[in-house]
């Protein structure tokens, strides 16, 4: 059933495509890349694109070529956004379900805390987390965790509090149930809706977040590629060739552009409240 | 019937809510027993503390802002000590939702989970309470329908609610209430939502299972046609107190307290109506709850008010008769100040 209305939504079916392009090419990476990614040629520095050489995206000022380094930082950045998505999700959901269940001081707290996070800017804040944990990959994972942490906290909240005093988890507390069955066989399904949409859109926010690192230096260290130290390097040589910079500018803006149609397509679908407005 | 059949005895109990605008009196001292397979009906008004007399009893009530001040309610199961269920842990309340006193809710199209499984929900009680696996829940869950009523059992089993019509969905949570085999079943107002049709068909089908079981019933509704038909016992509600108790024939035959009377006259009947050709109503509307004066709530409407019945509430009068019943009204009160 769903499946037919994704067929129809054509902002959902584009973003999926967009993402089902770099799903494709991270795939096809694990099993071959034109050129190795890391590896230095000093014969083509700063080349451009060209069909006869095989650098079908041009080369950077280390000869590397960039449609490699691109598919591979392709899996870098996914894996990054996935992994950082999951842990808000969860560390975010299991705090905001319990804050709008129990409601009282326990939810006071959690979305105080949340309410100073939420303060800063989110690039910020996973800069000052990067910058106590330290410049490793896996840091990264946490520092875009940790800023998503009280926006699912938010959504789920909110999401609680509409059906908490519904008559149906009455039904079930009067039936014998007791808050952790309320809430995990309740009302964690009834409210994965606005989940789904809030991971697809933290999803795209995610990819920005660790390019913005890289780019700033405290994400993925070179010689590895990611896109946003490979826009970092290009910078400097933008001028005389602007392919170092274009091509991974234009994979960021691309798989954000994915997830944000499928965010959108998903929540169309997903919410009955706009089945009518279509 | 001696006194090892009650199973349930509710008394003085009061349950309150603090709203914005001061203090509600929700439940204002509420007293009575239920025997074991015995059918009590709970009538009374929209907000004259039905439904938040039975939140009560299962430590149900919103809190806060409610907030069940005084009283006891003893539950006494078979085999089992008398417990105060209002002094005991929440841990120990909770066990016996469910399973020995459970409830139907008035509106069947949002008491079921709209996302889960029927079998699951209908399963959910064996399972919190009896520890069943998922396999044996929903055979259970299967049998159950089948004795509800429900064509195709086995299919209808994996549906969602949405795909149930609402006379379904409340034999879904009849089914749920029974789950357990239950002592108590409190039903508050279950036909309200549905056509007139399927409300007999719903209270027959409360009425021989819990005939099977011997299972207590607390039939909460403003539908005397339905307490008429159902219940064995009354108690007539107004204002937060039982105004009167009485066996149902006694009740409808002769009712003592003026609200009572001006209840069974405001039932349209095709044979009778107003010297005006109109539907006779009680005059005025129910009292606000906050801050009530020691009086009795219903003197500004009522035709037979006297002085008394401005200064002080009535006291509990026991009327001897074919059977005992009770009655707060200055009309029948025995001692205290005379009119």
């Amino acid at each position: 059933m769903e499946t037919r209305a994704l067929r129809k939504n054509s902002i959902a079916l584009t973003g999926l495509a967009i993402v089902g392009v770099y799903v494709a090419a991270i795939l096809l990476s694990f099993v071959w890349l034109p050129f190795d990614p890391v590896a230095m040629d000093t014969e083509h520095l700063l080349e451009g694109p060209s069909l006869a050489t095989g650098h079908l995206f041009g080369t950077d000022e280390f000869g590397r070529d960039i449609l490699s380094r691109i598919m591979k930082g392709a899996s870098v950045s996914l894996v990054i956004s996935l992994s950082a998505t999951a842990l808000g999700a969860v560390a975010g959901v299991l705090m905001g379900i319990w804050a709008g269940y129990l409601g009282g001081r326990w939810d006071q707290v959690l979305m105080r805390v949340a309410d100073v996070l939420f303060s800063f800017p989110s690039l910020l804040l996973a800069i000052f987390v990067m910058a106590i944990l330290g410049e490793k990959t896996y840091n990264v994972v946490f520092a875009i965790g940790i800023v998503y942490i009280p926006q699912f906290a938010r959504v789920s909240r909110g999401a609680v509090l509409t059906i908490k005093s519904s008559e149906f988890v009455r039904a079930a507390r009067s039936n014998g149930a007791s808050s952790g069955f309320i809430l995990f066989r309740h009302l964690l399904p009834n409210i994965l809706v606005p989940l789904i949409v809030q991971v697809s859109l933290s999803l795209s926010v995610a990819i920005l977040l660790e390019s913005s690192l890289s780019f700033l230096g405290l994400g993925v260290q070179p010689p590895y590629p990611s896109w946003g130290n490979m826009l970092s390097a290009g910078r400097k040589v933008m001028v005389i060739a602007p392919w170092t910079a274009v091509y991974p500018g234009l994979a960021i803006v691309f798989l954000v552009l994915g997830f944000n149609l499928l965010g959108d397509g998903l929540r169309d679908i997903l919410d009955p409240r706009l089945k009518n407005a279509r | 019937m001696s006194d090892d059949d009650i199973i349930l005895k509710v008394t003085g109990l009061k349950t309150e809510f603090r709203a914005e605008y001061g203090l509600v009196k929700a439940v204002d001292g509420i007293s009575f027993d239920l025997r074991r397979g015995e059918t009590l009906g709970l009538v009374g008004e929209s907000g004259s503390g039905k439904s938040v007399t039975n939140l009560s009893i299962l430590r149900l009530v919103p809190s806060p802002p409610g907030k069940t001040v005084d009283g006891k309610v003893l539950f006494h199961a078979a085999g089992e000590g008398e417990r105060d269920l209002l002094a005991v842990s929440e841990e120990e309340v909770r066990v016996l939702r469910g399973r020995n006193i459970s409830m139907i809710f008035q509106d069947p199209l949002t008491s079921l989970n709209p996302v889960l499984r029927v079998s699951l929900q209908i399963g959910e009680a064996l399972r919190l309470h009896h520890g069943l696996s998922r396999r044996e829940a929903r055979a259970k869950a299967i049998e159950l329908l089948r004795l509800i009523g429900i064509p195709d059992p086995e299919r209808r089993a994996d549906e969602y609610p949405h795909q149930f019509s609402g006379g379904m969905r409340q034999r879904v949570m009849i089914a749920m209430a029974l789950s357990c085999d239950p002592d108590i079943l409190i039903a508050d107002e279950p036909t309200t939502a549905l056509d007139v049709t399927i409300q007999a068909q719903i209270l027959d089908l409360i009425k021989s299972l819990a005939a099977k079981k011997r299972t207590a019933v607390i039939m909460i509704t403003h539908d005397l046609g339905v307490v008429a038909g159902m219940c064995e016992t009354v108690c007539v509600m107004y204002a937060g107190r039982i105004v009167e108790r009485a066996q149902v024939d006694d009740l409808f035959y002769d009712p003592k307290h003026p609200y009572t009377r001006g209840l069974l006259d405001s039932i349209p009947r095709a044979d009778r109506t107003g010297s005006d050709g109109r539907l006779y109503s009680i005059p005025g509307s129910p009292p606000s709850l906050v801050g009530m004066p020691d009086a009795c709530p219903f003197h500004p409407r009522c035709a037979r008010a006297m002085d008394i019945c401005r200064k002080a509430y009535p006291p509990e009068t026991l009327l001897e008769g074919r059977a005992p019943r009770r009655v707060s009204c200055w009309l029948h009160a025995k001692e205290g100040p005379k009119p």
